[in-house]
């Protein structure tokens, strides 16, 4: 079908219901099948319209290949893709859900440690008394690569992560971390610290469409409301 | 002259000078290079990953790479290389292989002495090959650190600014920032010391993170102890500014620095180490110092010089005594060194 319109929805979680109902109440009903475990969807009157769920991090990587039109994802995920992929994808417009800041976290004990400044002279310390580098544990290597180096922080390992980063500092793996957090909590429950003014992004979830199809794409993303 | 007859030539000048053939390896350890050398790094080498699982790269640079040979005791001290160099970048179209041909002294014992050699074998190779005027623009970082020193400022800023001199743009921030008087770490310690206090009953030797208490007590003691403010922040970079702004002939140098610690009333012997740079006036050269000069390479120490064959830079290089350290030198290795900019003849 020429007119096909293909989107991609967050699979799991809060996100998936979350942009259900932004669909649903932007007057787009969306069914889901029967199976529980289908990855299909479609939209009520709308035969033209097909929607994949998927992995919010596949999302954004389909939108770039041109599997996808439109999508749903975090802007995180968008921002820490390189730039090739980046340079395919438009944002149409920020979520009102999905909010989480990726930060940079020390453990709790480091209280000689407040800021990003303090964080530059124990990675020099470190550096000048043992000869290693900090080591920076995360699953967003581009993006903390950008902001510690931005911010004068050249002494570091990154230690790249698939997951529960929080242990790290403790088992040996790294000192410090980032990390995605929306509230704090699972910071603060593995006894780490946001430092004050490590703030890397401020990411929420947001509406994406595939830049070569944008045109085309227009009046269906104007009916959207 | 065609480019293999030219490194000819200029490698014939290196060899009577005393410099003996390095030729380092061609692959090396990625994960040493980025311990190293930094992140940043990371993206501009190319590497692979070995069977074993190592990560290799491509070496990315004589220098590192000559360095690297000189510490597993292949070469003798006095080295000279000539070969290809690859790195990736960000300029669309640019080439991944980077011929490079250049000398070092690693251990130099005689700093005067083996800054001259240097500059003075560099020199003659560019009057063979260029037939353009020649000249010389040269820097010594340690002046700037000279005056740093000299100023009166908390500790942790003049740490700070000699730190970041080699990246100017944040150097700038930080100029801002010291200006406004408005310090980057200025919090309230309240809940901290509490902290400070319990942990100090602790057993001093147990380690967070990498960092062992007795450490994080000891940085947070002297944190608090060192002031927060001071009132001369503007008055210091006004000092700082103008001394980045001295650029005059070699010969005006003593007469300059010494009008310039007058004016801003600092102690006339605060620049004492700069023989080195005094020492060139034997080459009878065109000359220029200009102290906001070399900030685009973190390893430079001392002395940095590039030569010109009228508009083209020809060479560079200077003096790094802390690279062969931070390479896993056990002690400090000082060392001078330069490349000839094989692109631009």
């Amino acid at each position: 079908m020429k007119d096909l319109i293909t989107i991609g929805l967050p699979s799991k979680g809060r996100l998936k219901e979350k942009a259900i109902s932004f669909f649903d109440n932007s007057g787009f009903k969306i069914i889901q099948s029967k199976k529980e475990r289908n990855y299909f969807g479609t939209i009520e009157n709308k035969s033209n319209i097909k929607i994949i769920f998927l992995h919010a991090k596949e999302i954004v990587q389909r939108l770039g290949d041109g599997t996808l039109d439109v999508g749903v994802s975090g802007l995180d995920l968008l921002n820490e893709s390189g730039k090739n992929l980046r340079d395919k994808i438009n944002i149409e417009c920020k979520l009102d859900f999905g909010n989480a800041n990726l930060v940079v976290a020390v453990p709790d004990d480091w209280i000689d440690v407040q800021t990003i400044a303090d964080l530059e002279e124990v990675a020099f310390d470190i550096r000048f008394k043992r000869n290693t580098r900090l080591r920076v544990a995360t699953k967003y290597p581009n993006l903390t690569n950008n902001f510690l180096i931005s911010k004068g922080v050249t002494q570091y390992k990154l230690i790249p992560s698939l997951g529960a980063t929080e242990t790290y500092p403790f088992i040996g793996s790294s000192e410090i971390i980032t990390d995605i957090t929306s509230t704090g909590k699972t910071l603060e429950d593995n006894n780490l610290r946001v430092l004050k003014d490590g703030l890397i992004l401020k990411s929420t979830a947001c509406l994406f469409v595939a830049k070569k199809k944008a045109a085309k794409l227009q009046p269906f993303l104007n009916s959207l409301d | 002259m065609k480019s293999k007859k030219l490194s000819e030539t200029i490698i014939k000048i290196f060899k009577s000078n005393g410099f003996e053939l390095s030729e380092p390896d061609v692959m090396l350890d990625s994960e040493y290079i980025i311990e190293r050398s930094g992140e940043k790094f990371r993206s501009s080498m190319l590497t692979f990953e070995r069977e074993d699982g190592k990560t290799m790269c491509l070496r990315p640079d004589l220098t590192v790479a000559s360095c690297i040979n000189f510490l597993q005791k292949k070469t003798s001290s006095k080295i000279y290389y000539s070969g290809q160099a690859y790195r990736r970048s960000n300029i669309k179209n640019s080439n991944f292989i980077n011929d490079q041909l250049g000398i070092e002294i690693l251990g130099s014992k005689n700093q005067i002495q083996d800054d001259f050699k240097v500059i003075s074998t560099i020199l003659s190779s560019a009057k063979k090959i260029k037939s353009k005027k020649i000249q010389i623009k040269v820097g010594d970082i340690s002046l700037f650190k000279n005056l740093i020193n000299a100023l009166d400022m908390p500790e942790r800023w003049k740490l700070r600014l000699i730190r970041h001199f080699w990246r100017p743009s944040y150097f700038k921030e930080l100029l801002k920032r010291l200006e406004k008087n408005t310090d980057i770490d200025a919090v309230t310690f309240d809940t901290d010391k509490k902290r400070f206090y319990e942990m100090k009953k602790m057993d001093q030797d147990k380690v967070v993170a990498g960092r062992s208490i007795s450490e994080i007590l000891k940085r947070f003691n002297k944190k608090i102890k060192d002031p927060r403010s001071f009132s001369d922040g503007k008055q210091i970079v006004k000092i700082i500014k103008s001394f980045l702004k001295i650029n005059c002939k070699l010969s005006e140098l003593d007469e300059k620095l010494l009008d310039f610690a007058k004016k801003n009333d600092l102690k006339r012997n605060i620049f004492k180490d700069f023989k080195s740079i005094q020492n060139l006036k034997k080459l009878k050269q065109d000359i220029n110092f200009i102290a906001n000069f070399g900030r685009d390479i973190e390893y430079y120490t001392g002395i940095v010089f590039e030569v010109f064959s009228g508009k083209q830079e020809i060479a560079r290089g200077g003096r790094y005594d802390d690279l062969l350290k931070s390479l896993g030198a056990k002690k400090n290795i000082p060392a001078v060194g330069a490349a000839i900019n094989l692109k631009n003849i």
